[in-house]
Order: structure tokens, then C-alpha cells, then sequence
């Protein structure tokens, strides 16, 4: 799934480590969602959007 | 060993994993002993063979635990990735191994050592996951 997690972060000139350090995960899980090669659950994505102050749909876009 | 990570759940499984290695270590030699001395026999005899297996199955308990309280969801989905690949590649070593023995008569594969390929092929589908995902 796509996603926009390296442009929000960089609006917030956070790291990976302190995305994954606000998210309460290990740095390897941003990096696998943020490059697409994991798709997080649901409340892991309600997590991101609440962070982000936005919706699921601001952050991941479905590639169907 | 349970200085090399900050996630809890990581550390309790490293700490069940070491005392269940201690423990597999201390059943065996054990049993060794009182088997080469006393030569047990009866329910002793059966209790003593299978005290080793019991922490091994202590063991798997410990990576089952871990699984449970992992509250990161992406390193439960490599610990789980990591076991079915070690369990389809144990089971496909096994019967390739039983077919071998049955027909060309291949050397006999102690069922002991099931377990240790387990650990060997998980050990490997996890580097190579780590190395995906990096």
C-alpha cells in the first residue's frame, strides 16, 4: 500500500527512530510500512493518523 | 543477552529461552548419568527419558509467549513468517529424509533431531526476513 509517512515526517523533521519511539515500535516496523513492505493493522493506522492529526485515507491511499 | 534489545517482551524471551537452554543441559546430563550408573527402570526410567524433551517443549512455549506479548505487530509477523517457513522446511527435510531411508536405504534419522533442524532453518528464515526488511 502507498503511503505518504516520509513526507509527514519530514514536515515534522522526525526520524524514522522517532516515529517508531512515538508509536511504541522498533524503527525496522516504520521502515517496512513506510516502503510498503507492511501494511499495518487498523489500529496501528488509527495510531499514525491520530499522530499525524489527519485521517487512514491521508496517510495510505489503496492501489486498486 | 537481554542487554542487546529495549523491548520487553524481546528480553523476557531471551531470559526463557537461556533458562530453558539451562535447564534442557542440566535434564541431560542427568539423565546421562543416572542411566550409565543406576540403570533405571519402570515410570523412573520413562520420567528421566523424557525430562530433556520438557524443556524443549518449555522452549517452544517461550516463542509462543513471545508471540503473545509482542505488542509490536511487524516483529510478531516476522516471528511468525520465520516459524512457518522453519516448520514447512523441517517438514519437507523429514520426508524427503524418510523416503530416502525407506527406498535407497539412507542413513536412520534420529527423531531427536527434528527439533535442532527446526531451530537451524528458523534461525535462517529469520536472518534472511531481517535482511528483507531491513
Amino acid at each position: 500500500m502507498k503511503n505518504r509517512l516520509r513526507v509527514l515526517r519530514a514536515e515534522r523533521d522526525w526520524s524514522q527512530a522517532d516515529l517508531a519511539d512515538r508509536l511504541e515500535v522498533s524503527r525496522q516496523s516504520v521502515n517496512a510500512i513506510e516502503t510498503g513492505k507492511f501494511d499495518p493493522s487498523l489500529p496501528l493506522a488509527f495510531k499514525l493518523a491520530r499522530l499525524f492529526g489527519t485521517n487512514i485515507e491521508g496517510i495510505f491511499t489503496d492501489e486498486s | 543477552m537481554s542487554c542487546l534489545t529495549k523491548n520487553p517482551a524481546q528480553r523476557r524471551y531471551f531470559r526463557r529461552f537461556f533458562v530453558t537452554m539451562l535447564l534442557y543441559v542440566l535434564f541431560l546430563v542427568t539423565a546421562v548419568l543416572v542411566f550409565v550408573h543406576h540403570h533405571p527402570t519402570g515410570p523412573l526410567a520413562w520420567l528421566l527419558a523424557i525430562l530433556p524433551a520438557l524443556a524443549i517443549i518449555g522452549q517452544i512455549a517461550a516463542f509462543g509467549l513471545y508471540l503473545a506479548e509482542e505488542k509490536d505487530e511487524f516483529q510478531v509477523a516476522i516471528g511468525v513468517q520465520s516459524m512457518l517457513w522453519a516448520i514447512g522446511g523441517t517438514l519437507s527435510v523429514t520426508v524427503v529424509w524418510g523416503f530416502l531411508e525407506g527406498f535407497v536405504h539412507l542413513r536412520h534419522l534420529d527423531l531427536i533431531l527434528v527439533y535442532p533442524i527446526y531451530c537451524a532453518l528458523s534461525g535462517i528464515a529469520f536472518g534472511l526476513l531481517q535482511l528483507r526488511y531491513k
